[in-house]
């Protein structure tokens, strides 16, 4: 069963990867499988049962205000990262948390590379399928190279502003 | 004829190929002749492979200078072999001698006539 | 000014060290070069003609005697003892090893410098009134502001990977010295109905290949909510700017094809969407801000005897007071402009040494304070008049004293194709010519204020688009062309300027700028600017002195 990275209480480490990511072009297999925004608006909806979890996948530019209605039974979003510097998966990972208390898994899957690691995971990415073959301990460490944060983000570090208040 | 140059990755230094070798002066660059292109296409393949040597090889057009010599055609790559022209103990040409004369000569059809001397040097 | 506390000071610490494995990992080969670039870049390290250059940010252009002394010893080690002051008020070194980057960012954190998001993709340093916490005319110290956005800006984890660039001015004073029209975010202070302090904001400013005049998509702003709607816009940007163009990613290409009215209303609605109460500071983080930047002056005597004595006696003294200097809002105090303008040389370029000394004036004589404004000179703020003759001779001997602020020789260049990967033709060399032929101060303040901006590429970073005269390097055929335009402003009254005619090869610019000049002269109604003659009459004049000559 192929792996991915996903933050547990204990810090990142390997999981299985229990989905399959099904082409708009493909057959529909039987167990948990993650389709397109436009392919689970038209049939994915039929497919959640008890025993199947379905989860999207949003292409950057695509609006996840769009699955909004449905997030609450969708088990994981799936934020492709068609490049790496391409940042619009940032606010809409942010959007899904705190906008819409989304509390499934979203998962980061492209281009992703160890050195945006911080970055994802501040913004309420939990699950991660490396381009570049890095490691769960690499990721806990790239994590956390900094002692503060200035700005609140998704995470529940605490801000600068508010340790200063001692 | 046409020269292979990149930038050190190390110290970001202007470096030109010379087989196999990564020199630091024009001078001493590798000059591929018009036909012989099997030979430029290979060697450059070669730097393309020195990832953490070498940031973005890539050719140049060379042709003779007025006063003997060669010279890059384009005047930005003059300036890589040379320096800037504000400040000319910067750079390589500081070290002088004939080569430097000869990048300093250069015309070619990419002459600027930004090269005649606007500031007369103390 | 502020004081970085321990949390401050451990943030760029922290950055050095990411910095030293990221490179580490570059140079063992574990990343690309192409997924290495953006992380050096967001530590201002570009790869350019002849090595690498370092910009190390100068936050809103404030800077004290440790910070200043720093700097000349990083440029004395590690470069070629000097350095260049830029249109964004960061200094930059041009001759910088990759190598020794990680060591020079240790370096330069000891002293709460660095060079964080001084380029790439990101929310870029942001810049404010030079004159802040000196001058009279403000409503509220603008770096104020622009620290509370230092901060949330540093190291965002939503806002890290733009479209583009972006670049933040404020203001808080009737005059803009500043330039806010002109950036992606522009903010001026200004006064609600209530008497409270809040913002004009401005979106979509920007010079470059399609020059823009901000938009003001929100009239008044109070200051409180100052971060939740600029994450408001950031969010905005960050999900609807162009990708696909880097010539069309900036906001101001999406402001203008959304239109102003449309963009304010979907920022609106991410920002009534949001939850402010998470984003903007508490009362208490903006009262401790605020603190840092309070100031005890001596109560002095408006006049000094000393400093009106000299300037009854000595001349030269007399046109420095008139060009280098500026009223302060506490009597008895001057601000004190530093000249990086001497004709014929390279604007806005410190020697290591010359560093050192302003670092020692601003120490003894401006309570340890030194700025930096966007025109590439520096700035002693607060300097008592008794002591003025003694700065000015200090600055003098160092070659700082030039009194031509303001005038044709204060010339902004960008580094051009001297240094530049990305640009078409030379700057410096331009700048250099033009100032020495007006190098005699008779002349040019008979001439009075003229702002000559040159950039070597439509990138603009010389501000060409908004000088009185400006001058863009382009390349035609091969060869050093240069447009001029004419009547631009990056103040208050700020306009783009218009192109004179068809460009002109290097050897004819100053001889142009010549005629210009002479059209002026001829036309000039009383004590009027270039700029306001341009606006009264219009290019013709112009246009046919620079081109009849030609035909």
């Amino acid at each position: 069963m192929p792996k991915l990275i996903k933050l547990t209480d204990a810090g990142p480490d390997w999981a299985d990867d229990i989905f399959i990511d099904v082409a708009d072009e493909d057959a529909i297999p039987d167990g948990p499988v993650i389709l397109s925004l436009a392919r689970f608006q038209a049939e994915g909806d039929a497919l959640i049962t008890s025993n199947r979890p379905v989860g999207v996948r949003i292409e950057a530019g695509e609006a996840v205000e769009d699955l909004a209605y449905d997030l609450p039974r969708i088990a994981v979003v799936a934020l492709v990262f068609p490049k790496f510097r391409d940042g619009r998966h940032y606010s809409a990972a942010r959007i899904l948390r705190e906008r819409f208390k989304y509390e499934g898994e979203v998962r980061a899957a492209g281009d992703v590379l160890l050195e945006q690691a911080r970055f994802m995971i501040r913004c309420g990415i939990d699950a991660f399928v490396p381009a570049d073959g890095s490691t769960p301990e690499a990721w806990a460490a790239a994590a956390s190279r900094y002692r503060h944060v200035y700005q609140r983000a998704t995470d529940d570090l605490v801000p600068a502003f508010e340790q200063r208040r001692g | 004829m046409k020269a292979i140059t990149a930038n050190r990755l190390i110290d970001g230094e202007v470096i030109f190929w010379n087989q196999g070798q990564w020199v630091e002066r024009f001078a001493d660059a590798q000059i591929f002749g018009a036909d012989d292109d099997a030979h430029a296409e290979a060697a450059l393949d070669i730097a393309k492979g020195q990832p953490t040597v070498i940031v973005e090889p890539y050719f140049i057009d060379v042709e003779e200078a007025p006063t003997g010599g060669l010279a890059p055609v384009s005047y930005r790559e003059r300036l890589r072999a040379l320096g800037p022209t504000n400040l000319p103990h910067h750079g390589k040409q500081a070290e002088g001698g004939a080569a430097i004369e000869a990048l300093l000569a250069a015309t070619g059809h990419s002459r600027s006539t930004g090269r005649v001397n606007l500031i007369r040097r103390k | 000014m502020y004081r970085y506390d321990v949390i401050d000071q451990e943030m760029v610490q922290d950055r050095a060290r990411e910095f030293r494995i990221q490179v580490a990992r570059r140079l063992a080969g574990e990343i690309t070069e192409d997924q290495f670039k953006p992380l050096r870049l967001m530590n201002g390290l570009y790869l350019q003609l002849h090595a690498y250059m370092l910009r190390i940010a100068v936050p809103y252009g404030t800077l004290n005697g440790e910070k200043l002394r720093r700097l000349a010893h990083v440029a004395r080690t590690y470069d070629k003892g000097y350095g260049h002051f830029t249109t964004r008020t960061n200094l930059q070194l041009h001759w910088i090893k990759l190598r020794d980057v990680p060591d020079i960012l240790d370096q330069l954190a000891e002293v709460g410098l660095h060079a964080i998001q001084t380029s790439g993709n990101d929310i870029r340093n942001i810049t404010a009134d030079p004159h802040a916490g000196a001058t009279a005319d403000e409503l509220d110290d603008p770096r104020i502001w622009a620290e509370v956005m230092r901060q949330w800006s540093t190291f965002h984890p939503e806002f890290s990977f733009l479209p583009r660039k972006f670049k933040i001015a404020v203001t808080a004073a009737v005059k803009d010295r500043a330039a806010v029209k002109v950036y992606d975010i522009g903010l001026a202070m200004r006064r609600g109905r209530n008497g409270e302090l809040g913002f004009e904001v401005m979106v979509g400013g920007g010079l470059g290949r399609t020059p823009y005049l901000g938009s003001t998509i929100r009239e008044f702003l109070p200051t409180r909510h100052l971060l939740s709607y600029l994450q408001a816009i950031l969010r905005v940007y960050n999900r609807h700017g162009r990708r696909d163009n880097i010539w069309k990613a900036r906001i101001k290409v999406l402001v203008a094809s959304l239109g102003a009215e449309e963009f304010a209303r979907q920022v609106e609605a991410e920002w009534e969407a949001s939850d402010k109460e998470a984003v903007d500071l508490p009362d208490i983080e903006l009262a401790r801000i605020r603190a840092e930047f309070g100031r005890e002056f001596e109560t002095l005597a408006p006049r000094s005897t000393v400093f009106e004595a000299r300037r009854e006696s000595d001349p030269a003294f007399a046109r420095f007071v008139r060009r280098n200097v500026h009223a302060h809002k506490i009597p008895g105090y001057a601000i004190v402009d530093v000249s990086l303008k001497v004709p014929g040389e390279t604007p806005g370029d410190m020697s290591s040494e010359q560093m050192e000394l302003v670092a020692d004036l601003g120490e003894r004589f401006s309570l340890d304070e030194v700025r930096i404004n966007y025109e590439q000179n520096l700035i002693l703020p607060h300097v008592k008049l008794d002591d003025l003759p003694e700065v000015y001779e200090a600055l003098k001997g160092a070659g700082l004293a030039t009194p031509n602020m303001g005038l044709i020789s204060d010339i902004i260049a960008c580094p051009g194709l001297d240094y530049c990967t990305l640009a078409n033709a030379r700057a410096i060399p331009v700048a250099q010519h033009i100032a020495e032929r007006f190098a005699d101060i008779d002349v040019a303040e008979g001439i009075g204020e003229l702002k000559i901006r040159i950039s070597g590429c439509i990138n603009a970073c010389g501000h060409h688009h908004v000088g009185h005269i400006g001058i863009l390097g382009v390349d035609k055929k091969g060869e050093e062309f240069y447009q001029l335009t004419l009547g631009g402003s990056g103040a208050e009254d700020a306009t783009l300027g218009q192109i004179l005619g068809p460009a002109l090869p290097a050897n004819r610019v100053t001889d142009a700028v010549d005629a210009l000049v002479d059209t002026f002269l001829k036309v000039r109604e009383g004590e009027e600017r270039f700029l306001d003659t341009f606006r009264r009459v219009g290019m013709a004049p112009f246009k046919e002195a620079v081109y009849a000559e030609a035909h």
